[in-house]
């Protein structure tokens, strides 16, 4: 009984995770500018390879092996986000759109458009 | 992403749905648009370079737009490419995965890999060798001659890509100039915490190579991530507080021949049938295995070397 009811958190977690990844995917072609690629793809960076290891924490119990997939999750927290932001200091720093691609809300109508 | 659209009318859903409905025609008549605007724009751009050529006047620019414009027959090309590439795909994924179906299950006795070849590394690695992990083993001892070779191959390419792009001394710009400024302050805090770290971890690995996962390669392949990302972190002037072209050179230059002479011996022993001097120790001590820790340090150090060496070389031209 709680082998089953450990599979099914793991399955959980895991199908948690595998759906943020997808959803972080479709967003990564979805958008147009790369700020807002961005912002999708660090989704699963963080929370869904965190859903997936903690899945995988689960199904391998308490042993050394868990312990460094946390570790994984700690390094992978610590560097994804760092990166991300490296990356985006480039984009607003060097690309010529930046100003037309934030310009406020209220000129709406370009998002459609061009796709 | 969740800010709220005025205009749903204009989402991917409701085009969608107007298409099905038959009330709007496919969003690709915007790229005739596009194509007349650019042919103007090339024609203008002609005319304005031949102007003074006296050339007679070119044809109707737009009758070359119309003529495409009426060519329906490209966008039924492009609908069909997108609906062949899919079906591409699926045809060559159907068949990767009908041939995963001939595959020996994993680890099974019978499969090709497991011949006599392996059987005998396996039987015999441990004694021979002195390593728990026989990959290092392998490649350090059995086929000792190609990672010998591999290592110089590390060597010339930092050596090809010095030539490439080394800027000499005097044609540098001024250091204070030409020296790019550390990174910003979320980068050198995280930096201050995972560099030891890597150093640690990649250290480990480096020694460990004879008992677990690992060896020279690749614990000099985090070395040299961990060397990296302290120069992006805190600058080149303070890496090279630790590590200057003096240390590199020497280091680089240094394990090079150093392994070349280890090689040499083992090579040397092997051929004549003559008992190494270096004992292999007690199998699973962390100071066992002959020459394979030493050597492994080694090519960790040439690897750790060759990849700051291009990162460095590539960034400002020097070491």
């Amino acid at each position: 009984m709680s082998g089953w009811i450990l599979f099914g958190i793991v399955a959980v977690l895991i199908i948690c995770g595998l759906a943020v990844t997808a959803i972080a995917a479709f967003g990564l072609f979805k958008f147009r500018y790369a700020l807002n690629r961005m912002h999708a793809a660090a989704m699963a960076d963080t929370l869904g390879i965190m859903l997936i290891l903690c899945g995988l924490i689960f199904a391998t119990g308490i042993r050394f092996e868990s312990l460094k997939l946390g570790l994984i999750i700690i390094l992978l927290w610590c560097a994804g986000p760092v990166s991300s932001h490296l990356l985006a200091g480039f984009e607003v720093a060097t690309s010529s759109k930046f100003q037309e691609n934030c310009a406020s809300d209220t000129d709406e109508g370009k998002d459609g458009k061009e796709e | 992403m969740s800010r709220i659209r005025n205009n749903y009318e204009n989402s991917f859903r409701a085009r969608f749905l107007r298409y099905i409905m038959g009330e709007d025609e496919l969003p690709e008549k915007n790229y005739m648009s596009d194509f007349r605007k650019q042919i103007d724009i090339e024609k203008e751009e002609d005319e304005k370079a031949t102007e003074h050529y006296l050339v007679p006047p070119l044809e109707d620019p737009m009758s070359d737009a119309k003529r495409y414009a009426e060519m329906s027959g490209l966008r039924w090309f492009r609908r069909l490419y997108s609906v062949m590439a899919v079906l591409l795909c699926i045809a060559i994924s159907a068949l990767l995965i009908y041939n995963v179906t001939f595959m020996p299950r994993f680890g099974a006795s019978d499969s090709p890999m497991n011949n006599e070849v392996t059987e005998r590394y396996l039987e015999k690695a441990g004694e021979e060798t002195g390593t728990v992990n026989v990959v290092t083993g392998l490649i350090l001892q059995y086929r000792g001659f190609d990672t010998f070779g591999e290592t110089h191959v590390l060597f010339i390419a930092t050596i090809a890509v010095m030539i490439l792009l080394k800027i000499k001394k005097k044609d540098k710009p001024e250091e204070a100039a030409g020296e790019p400024v550390g990174g910003d302050v979320i980068l050198r805090t995280i930096a201050r915490v995972l560099v030891p770290m890597i150093f640690l971890f990649g250290f480990y690995v480096l020694v460990n190579g004879h008992l677990s996962p690992g060896g020279g390669f690749s614990g000099g392949a985090v070395i040299g991530a961990g060397l990296i990302l302290h120069s992006a972190a805190f600058g080149f002037s303070a890496t090279a507080r630790f590590f200057d072209e003096k240390i590199y050179d020497i280091i680089k230059v240094g394990s090079l021949v150093l392994y070349s002479m280890l090689i040499i011996y083992y090579l040397f022993t092997g051929a004549n049938d003559i008992d190494s001097v270096v004992p292999l120790g007690k199998l699973g001590n962390i100071i066992s295995s002959g020459l394979i820790l030493p050597i492994n340090i080694l090519v960790g150090a040439e690897v750790a070397c060759t990849m700051y060496a291009f990162y460095s070389l590539f960034r400002k031209g020097g070491i």
